[in-house]
C-alpha cells in the first residue's frame, strides 16, 4: 500500500476520527450506543453504506452535473441505505429489530454526505474506497468504544457478557445524559492525544 | 429551457436506475424476509407454549397452524381504547386444558409493540401462561427496546385469572413499585420499573396488549368463565 493509500485509509481512525474529532453523525452516535453490540452493528451498517456510496459517487463524479450533484448523491446514498436495511432485515433479523429506525436514518448521517461531497466527488475510486472504509471503520470503532464504556458502567456487561453484573451500575450511563458524558470525556481524550502528537512533532 | 429539461432527464435516469436496483434487491430479499418474520413468529409461539422446558403441543402441529394462517390477511378482531387483538387466534388442546395463543399490539414510544401470549383455559379460569414481544423495532435502543430482553419479559407472566381480572398494569401506573415481582403478578401488577427504568411507555403497551387479549377471550371466546 502506497503512502497516500495508507494515509487515506488510516486518517479516519484517530487524526480525522469522524466522531471524536470531526463530531459528525452525532444522532446515531448518541442514540444507539447503549451497548457495544448496538454500536458495532450500527457502525458496520454505516460503513457498508459509506464504502458503497463513495465508490459509486467517485465513479460518477465526472458525469454528475455540478448543479444537481446533491440530489443525485442523496439518491445514491438513500438507495444503498435501503439495500442495507433490506439485507439486514433478511439476514440479521435480531440486530435489524434492535437498531430499528436508526438504519433508515443513515441516509441523513452527515459522515456519508460529508465524505461524498468532500472526498469521493473529487478523488478516484481507489482512494474513495479507502477513505470510505477508513472513515467507516473509525466510526465503527468510536461507536463500539462508546457503547462498551456505557454498557460496562451502566449494565456491568460487555457485548452481553456479564463482567461485574449489578455489583456496580451507574444507570445514567445508558440514558441520554450518559451518552453526552461519555462522548465528552472520550472527545477530550482524543483531543489530548492530538495535542501530544502535535507537541512531539514540534519537538522533532 | 433546454438546460432544465436536460437536468430533469439526468435526475430521472439516476432515480430510474436506483429504483431498478432497489426492485432487484427487494425481489432477492423478499423470501428471506418472509422466512425471517415467519421464524420469528414460530419461535415466539413455541416459546409461549413451553412449560418447564417442554413443549405442551406437538411442534409439527404448531408449524402447521402457523403456516396455514400465513396466507390470511392480518385483521384486528377486538379493540380496546389502548390495544387491539389481531388474527390469527390459535387454539390447542393439552390434557384437559385448552390453550389459546393470541397476538395483540399496543402503542409504544415509536409505534406498534406486538406481543404474542398464551392463555390456559381450565375449570372456568383464564390464566396467562407466557408472553413474547415480537415487534419493538421502533422503540429506543437501550430504553424501550430493552423489552426484548428475557428478564424484562419474564416480569409479565404468569398472571393468574384474579390478576387479569384486576386489570394488568405496570407498577408505576398501579402505584405499587415496592412489591416483589412475583407477588405483584398475583394482583395483575407488572413490576418492571427496576429492569426498564426510564421507559414506561413500552411495557405499558405490552400490559395493555395482554389486557386486550384477556378481554377478548373472556367476552368473545370462552363462554363459561367463572
Amino acid at each position: 500500500m502506497s503512502n497516500r493509500s495508507w494515509k487515506e485509509f488510516s486518517k479516519g481512525f484517530i487524526v480525522e476520527n469522524p466522531t471524536f474529532v470531526q463530531a459528525l453523525g452525532m444522532c446515531p452516535t448518541l442514540a444507539t450506543t447503549t451497548s457495544a453490540k448496538n454500536g458495532f452493528g450500527m457502525g458496520l451498517a454505516a460503513t457498508a453504506v459509506l464504502v458503497m456510496s463513495n465508490i459509486v459517487i467517485s465513479l460518477l463524479r465526472k458525469t454528475v452535473p455540478e448543479k444537481i450533484r446533491i440530489p443525485i448523491f442523496i439518491t445514491i446514498i438513500a438507495s444503498f441505505v435501503t439495500i442495507v436495511d433490506l439485507l439486514m432485515h433478511a439476514y440479521v433479523y435480531d440486530l435489524w429489530k434492535t437498531l430499528g429506525l436508526f438504519i433508515p436514518l443513515i441516509v441523513v448521517n452527515c459522515i456519508i454526505m460529508g465524505r461524498a461531497e468532500a472526498f469521493a466527488s473529487k478523488n478516484n475510486v481507489w482512494y474513495s474506497f479507502l477513505d470510505g472504509l477508513g472513515m467507516g471503520l473509525g466510526f465503527t470503532a468510536s461507536l463500539t468504544l462508546l457503547g462498551a464504556v456505557r454498557e460496562l458502567l451502566g449494565s456491568g456487561t460487555l457485548f452481553d457478557i456479564t463482567i461485574w453484573g449489578k455489583a456496580f451500575n451507574v444507570f445514567i450511563m445508558i440514558l441520554p445524559p450518559g451518552a453526552y458524558l461519555t462522548l465528552g470525556l472520550l472527545a477530550a481524550f482524543f483531543a489530548f492525544i492530538g495535542m501530544k502528537r502535535k507537541e512531539r512533532g514540534n519537538n522533532k | 429551457m433546454k438546460e432544465i429539461i436536460k437536468t430533469g432527464l439526468i435526475l430521472m435516469i439516476f432515480t430510474l436506475v436506483a429504483g431498478l436496483a432497489l426492485g432487484l434487491i427487494y425481489k432477492i430479499t423478499e423470501k428471506p424476509i418472509q422466512d425471517a418474520e415467519l421464524q420469528n413468529v414460530l419461535n415466539a409461539v413455541e416459546f409461549v407454549l413451553t412449560d418447564n422446558g417442554n413443549l405442551m403441543v406437538d411442534k409439527d402441529l404448531i408449524s402447521k397452524k402457523i403456516n396455514e394462517s400465513v396466507s390470511e390477511t392480518e385483521k384486528e378482531i377486538f379493540k380496546t381504547d389502548k390495544a387491539a387483538v389481531l388474527t390469527p387466534v390459535l387454539k390447542f388442546d393439552f390434557n384437559d386444558k385448552t390453550i389459546y395463543v393470541l397476538k395483540a399490539y399496543g402503542i409504544g414510544y415509536g409505534g406498534k409493540v406486538i406481543t404474542i401470549a398464551s392463555f390456559i383455559v381450565q375449570n372456568g379460569r383464564i390464566d396467562l401462561h407466557a408472553i413474547k414481544v415480537i415487534e419493538y423495532s421502533q422503540e429506543t435502543p437501550g430504553l424501550g427496546a430493552k423489552i426484548a430482553e428475557e428478564n424484562s419479559q419474564e416480569r409479565f407472566y404468569p398472571i393468574p385469572y384474579e390478576g387479569l381480572e384486576n386489570g394488568v398494569k405496570v407498577d408505576k401506573d398501579a402505584g405499587k413499585s415496592n412489591l416483589d415481582p412475583e407477588e405483584a403478578k398475583k394482583i395483575g401488577v407488572v413490576k418492571i420499573s427496576d429492569v426498564m427504568t426510564g421507559a414506561t411507555i413500552t411495557p405499558r403497551a405490552v400490559a395493555n396488549s395482554i389486557q386486550a387479549m384477556f378481554e377478548y377471550l373472556k367476552t368473545e371466546v370462552v363462554s363459561n368463565v367463572e
